[in-house]
């Protein structure tokens, strides 16, 4: 038997490839890695998107304005804005020596450019609608009298211009540089002011960022989509992982750092995990239940209300979202800086009178249908609960369970008798009751039917005085209570889970992530 | 002995699944549909003897009104699918011609059709519920009956038998249903065999798209595809229905085997 | 020969058409549409409107399946309305994973499948053919999603010996492409052996018995030979047929496994299409399906005449 011996040159030999793998980490790039559950639809900011998307774009591309984490407006790309003229006319002042990812110093023509590429109809612009006679305003005219300031005229005062420059899903109205768009009109990829610029988009596989070392941050700590914005890791990729079960099983295994958007059955698992954190955020979107005020059962209030009262909505919200949301029947998310007293009173559950209510309603059993899903587990858990609640009353409602896009079909047409559904985020109050109330006539999809509250509503649209809205909110809220058009149960929360070596991570209110000023260990 | 050893097996499994069917009709030990947001996701105890859903009903009681459901939903599927499939499948292999071919050409579109989309196309126009199931997933499955039947016939025709048969004077659909059927009836009732389990698993696939029987309802199939966020957490949640899916399957399966090879006692020795 | 397969291939055009008219139909019933899912709840109905009319959804349905069929004979499957990509290329895409896995799977558990089958009905009533038959029957007992969830968790997780996510496609890395493929095909192998094996075995003992082989045995051919010659080609064929529909299946219905596995796999891609109403990819996903389910079994028939000369081709 011969023995082996390691010869002088195999030494050598381990040594260089030693040395060789040492310089190899030292020159490796930090990457972090997360998941999206669908591939991006395209990469112009808010024009073919969706959640995905907005994420993604959310790091490489900036507006003038910006949510700060209260969701109130903050500058981003403009240092500050005035409002004159009654308040039509924005006259913003941009940041000085602000970079593009290819080199290019941002002016007032890049901005004035980019608005127009927003309002222009072929670029099909997600907030076009807003800005046409049916939406909050018309912009008259944009001017550009020096590099560094734009103004913007408006055909009539409203408060929620800011904030429709600074919603996420409209790509932040992104100031990009006209190199983005090739000769011939069609997009190439966006070059914006972002922290980080995209850098591989793999379809149905992952979409790679990188940082921007040319990137100028603000001063101010970080706050929502404004503030400071260091990006602290040279890459960020993120997987498509359309299923679930594989992305938890990817972030225990070490192949991912974050994953976002858990469910509340998740948690328990991995809140035992050692090498797992877990963040936890309440969020804006909503979850409630529905009535049709049309359909020849439900129109009787008392019949609504029996059931809203009928309810144990605490009980509910906790045994669905195990602990990480709190009950809410108001419009407003608990988040939002206009959620006060007025708006934490809602439904107490009361048996007693629940059976009253039906007594005098002449209710003798009839079947309700709800309509529910299995693409939210939050809002299929919360129609089995509920029916289970009101049938201790002797309330009959059945279940029905559709994909997706049939139950949006049906909420579209107003055609259901009631059903389980979750509304996305909403950024200003305005807003998430101009999701639920309008005139059925013209708006079948709108839940809340009341001549006073849609003029209200709109008066709230048009007055940027914080009190005074506060006031219409508070008035909004209370009939929206006594004509239970729905229950609204919980606002979600955002769960995310990472490992413990990445550090820096902080949820906020909006579901979209943050990977600035985010480290790996 | 093989044959018994098969009716005795399959015989007890499907006696206990009967049994707990039948039983389950009258009795549960808790209320399957009672939620109880205190018990929730127990794990097996003495109270709860397969231990608690997310819901706190007690997975025990609803196997047993599961096992109602999920059985006669595959059983009436297979029935449905083996009559039809076995008639047009003959008329198929035995007339051959112009109507076969009309007959093929049908039944591979309908074949080449993924039975998801099909299933999905049928419950949403007859509704989401046991009818609708039934039909969708019977009607998924009578192209494969169709093929199989008439490729063991176009075997079974040429043999001498059957020529026979014909000389003497017997008319084609006598000789058709005396000798040829017959002898469809062995592969058949192996792919009767196999279609159940499909049928249980299929349904519990539209259960995971949302279109299984509505909830809260239990069959296997709604329970196994409810299980499944919770399958680290709660593995006793899957492993209920999906070992009676199981032993069901393979109760069948046996008793299958134990029929055929009584119907065909030339199959049960070699 | 050739004039039966001309005649058949022409055959198929018919079904192929039926096919077609039959998804572009089916899929539009469906209540929901591909505008709706995109724009979610915040969608405002001029918004909607404008983009049905650029997605040429306004239009009437006859109209649009005319420019469909009519784009179809040029190649052009069209593009996807949640993602644009061109659908042709990405079904191919798709189908390469699929392909690979219910490929490998099949002929591997054909290949354990019929030998143990023809095994067990030569030594019927024995403890070999009781093992074989109940081993098959306990294996088509269990739902594939839930063994493979729970090869995942073992091997995956708690043996850490094969990755959990992600795919790599064979061209870039044979290796690592491997080890992502191997847990899916070892639970689809599993699950096809047990309905594989028991047909086969049925078939062989139907043969078994038959006068022909008493004939050569009776006059002295070996027992291997007359297993190899008459037997096993006779008992192949019904276990043919089933491959045939068992491939024909599986390339459509895969969708579970890949769930389970992520694989970028066809399965998944019609599932996932046909929840977002992204019309074209549904439609060119079953008509793609469609053609390789009618070229299998233009096949399988073709090979009837290999195993049983008495069966007339024509």
């Amino acid at each position: 038997m011969r023995r082996c011996r390691p010869s002088p040159a195999w030494a050598l030999g381990l040594a260089a490839v030693g040395l060789l793998a040492m310089l190899g980490k030292a020159g490796a790039e930090t990457l972090l890695r997360t998941r999206l559950n669908a591939d991006i639809r395209s990469t112009d900011p808010g024009t073919n998107r969706d959640a995905n998307t907005d994420g993604v774009i959310g790091h490489v591309v900036e507006g003038l304005v910006a949510f700060r984490e209260d969701t109130s407006i903050g500058p981003m790309l403009a240092d500050s804005w005035t409002v004159s003229n009654e308040g039509k006319t924005y006259t913003f002042r941009l940041r000085q020596g602000v970079k593009f990812h290819n080199g290019a110093t941002m002016t007032s023509d890049d901005v004035v450019w980019s608005l127009k590429r927003w309002l222009d109809p072929a670029t099909q612009w997600r907030c076009l609608s807003e800005f046409s006679t049916t939406g909050i305003a018309r912009i008259e005219k944009i001017e550009a009298p020096d590099p560094q300031t734009v103004a913007i005229t408006l055909d009539q005062p409203t408060a929620l211009f800011l904030p429709t420059l600074a919603r996420p899903d409209c790509g932040q109205t992104a100031i990009i540089h006209r190199d983005s768009v090739g000769a011939d009109g069609k997009w190439i990829a966006p070059i914006g002011t972002g922290p980080f610029k995209l850098a591989e988009w793999k379809r149905g596989q992952y979409v790679d960022i990188v940082r921007f070392d040319g990137y100028v941050s603000r001063s101010e700590p970080r706050t929502g989509y404004t503030g400071a914005k260091d990006a602290k890791v040279d890459r960020v990729r993120f997987n498509v992982i359309p299923d679930s079960s594989a992305a938890k099983a990817g972030l225990l295994s070490g192949s991912l750092d974050v994953i976002m958007s858990l469910s509340t059955p998740d948690l328990e698992g991995l809140k035992s995990q050692p090498e797992v954190q877990l963040s936890i955020t309440p969020g804006l979107a909503l979850t409630g239940i529905l009535f049709q005020t049309r359909d020849p059962l439900l129109k009787d209030v008392r019949i609504r209300r029996a059931i809203a009262l009928s309810i144990d909505t605490p009980q509910i919200v906790d045994a669905v979202m195990e602990g990480t949301a709190r009950p809410n029947n108001s419009a407003l998310p608990i988040g939002s800086p206009f959620y006060g007293e007025v708006q934490s009173h809602g439904y107490q559950q009361n048996l007693v009178e629940a059976k009253k209510l039906l007594v005098l309603a002449g209710y003798h059993g009839q079947p309700i249908k709800m309509i529910t899903n299995k693409r939210y587990t939050y809002v299929f858990d919360s129609a089995m609960l509920v029916q289970a609640m009101a049938q201790a009353v002797g309330i009959n409602i059945e279940i029905e369970v559709l994909d997706w896009a049939t139950q949006l079909d049906r909420y579209n047409r107003g055609d259901y008798q009631s059903m389980a559904f979750t509304y996305s985020a909403r950024l200003d109050p305005s807003l998430s009751f101009e999701m639920l109330t309008g005139p059925k006539a013209s708006q079948p999809r709108k839940v809340w039917d009341n001549a006073e509250a849609q003029e209200m509503l709109r008066q709230s649209m048009m007055i940027d005085d914080r009190a005074k809205r506060q006031a219409l909110f508070d008035e909004m809220h209370r009939r929206f209570i006594a004509d239970v058009p729905m229950i609204v149960l919980f606002n979600n929360s955002e769960l995310t889970a990472l490992r413990k070596s990445i550090k820096g991570y902080a949820g906020w209110l909006y579901p979209q992530p943050r990977f600035w000023g985010v480290a790996v260990e | 002995m093989r044959t018994r050893a098969n009716t005795a097996i399959g015989g007890a499994l499907m006696a206990i699944l009967l049994g707990a069917a039948v039983t389950g009709a009258f009795w549960t030990p808790f209320d399957p549909l009672r939620i109880n947001l205190r018990a929730r996701l127990q794990a097996p105890s003495p109270l709860h003897w397969l231990g608690t859903d997310e819901f706190g009903r007690d997975v025990l009681s609803r196997i047993m009104v599961g096992a109602g459901a999920s059985v006669v939903i595959a059983f009436v599927t297979v029935l449905l699918a083996v009559t039809a499939g076995m008639v047009i499948g003959c008329a198929a292999g035995y007339i051959r011609g112009w109507a076969d071919r009309i007959i093929m050409a049908v039944n591979d579109a309908l074949l080449a059709f993924p039975g998801i989309l099909l299933a999905l196309a049928v419950m949403i126009v007859v509704g989401a519920n046991k009818t609708g199931l039934i039909l969708a997933l019977g009607l998924a499955y009578i192209p494969s009956v169709v093929r199989v039947v008439r490729g063991t016939v176009l075997s079974i025709r040429e043999k001498e038998y059957v020529e026979a048969s014909r000389v003497i004077g017997n008319s084609e659909v006598y000789s058709m249903i005396r000798h040829v059927m017959p002898n469809a009836i062995a592969p058949v009732a192996v792919l009767a065999t196999s279609m159940f389990g499909w049928v249980l698993l299929a349904e519990s696939a539209l259960s995971f798209l949302g279109l299984g029987v509505p909830p809260p309802a239990p069959t296997w199939g709604n329970m196994l595809a409810a299980s499944r966020p919770f399958m680290e957490t709660a593995a006793w949640l899957s492993i209920a229905p999906g070992l009676c899916i199981a032993l069901t399957l393979l109760g069948i399966n046996l008793l299958g085997d134990s029929l055929r090879d009584r119907l065909d006692p030339r199959m049960a020795h070699g | 020969m050739l004039g039966y397969l001309a005649r058949r291939l022409a055959m198929t055009i018919p079904t192929l058409l039926l096919v077609a008219i039959a998804v572009f139909a089916l899929v539009r019933l469906i209540p929901g549409d591909p505008v709706q899912v995109m724009l979610g709840d915040a969608a405002d109905p001029a918004q909607a409107a404008e983009l049905r009319a650029q997605l040429g959804l306004d239009q009437p349905i006859p109209v649009q399946f005319v420019h469909w069929i009519a784009k179809l004979a040029t190649g052009d499957f069209g593009h996807s309305i949640t993602n644009n990509l061109a659908v042709l290329p990405l079904i191919l895409d798709r189908f390469q994973v699929s392909a690979v896995i219910v490929l490998v799977a099949v002929g591997l558990a054909a290949c354990i499948a019929v030998p143990a089958g023809l095994a067990a009905a030569w030594k019927q009533n024995s403890l070999l053919d009781l093992s074989v038959v109940g081993g098959a029957t306990l294996l088509l007992s269990i739902p594939s999603f839930w063994l493979g969830l729970l090869l995942l968790l073992l091997f995956g997780l708690k043996l850490k010996w094969l990755p959990v996510i992600g795919y790599v496609p064979f061209a870039e890395n044979f290796w690592q492409a491997a080890t992502f493929i191997v847990l899916p095909i070892v639970t689809l192998t599993m699950v096809e052996i047990g309905v594989l094996t028991r047909m086969a075995r049925a078939a062989s003992i139907e043969v078994l018995r038959l006068e022909y082989v008493t004939h050569a045995r009776a006059k002295g051919v070996p027992e291997w030979r007359v297993l190899a010659r008459h037997v096993l080609p006779n008992a192949f064929a019904p276990t043919w047929t089933l491959i045939g529909l068992v491939l024909g299946h599986l390339l459509g219905g895969i969708a579970v496994i890949e769930t389970v596995f992520t694989l970028p796999g066809l399965g998944r891609l019609l599932v996932d299409s046909i929840f977002a109403r992204d019309y074209p990819v549904v439609q060119g996903c079953l008509l793609f399906t469609a053609v390789i389910y009618v070229v299998v079994n233009l096949i399988v028939d073709l090979c009837y005449p290999l195993f049983d000369p008495r069966v007339a081709v024509a």
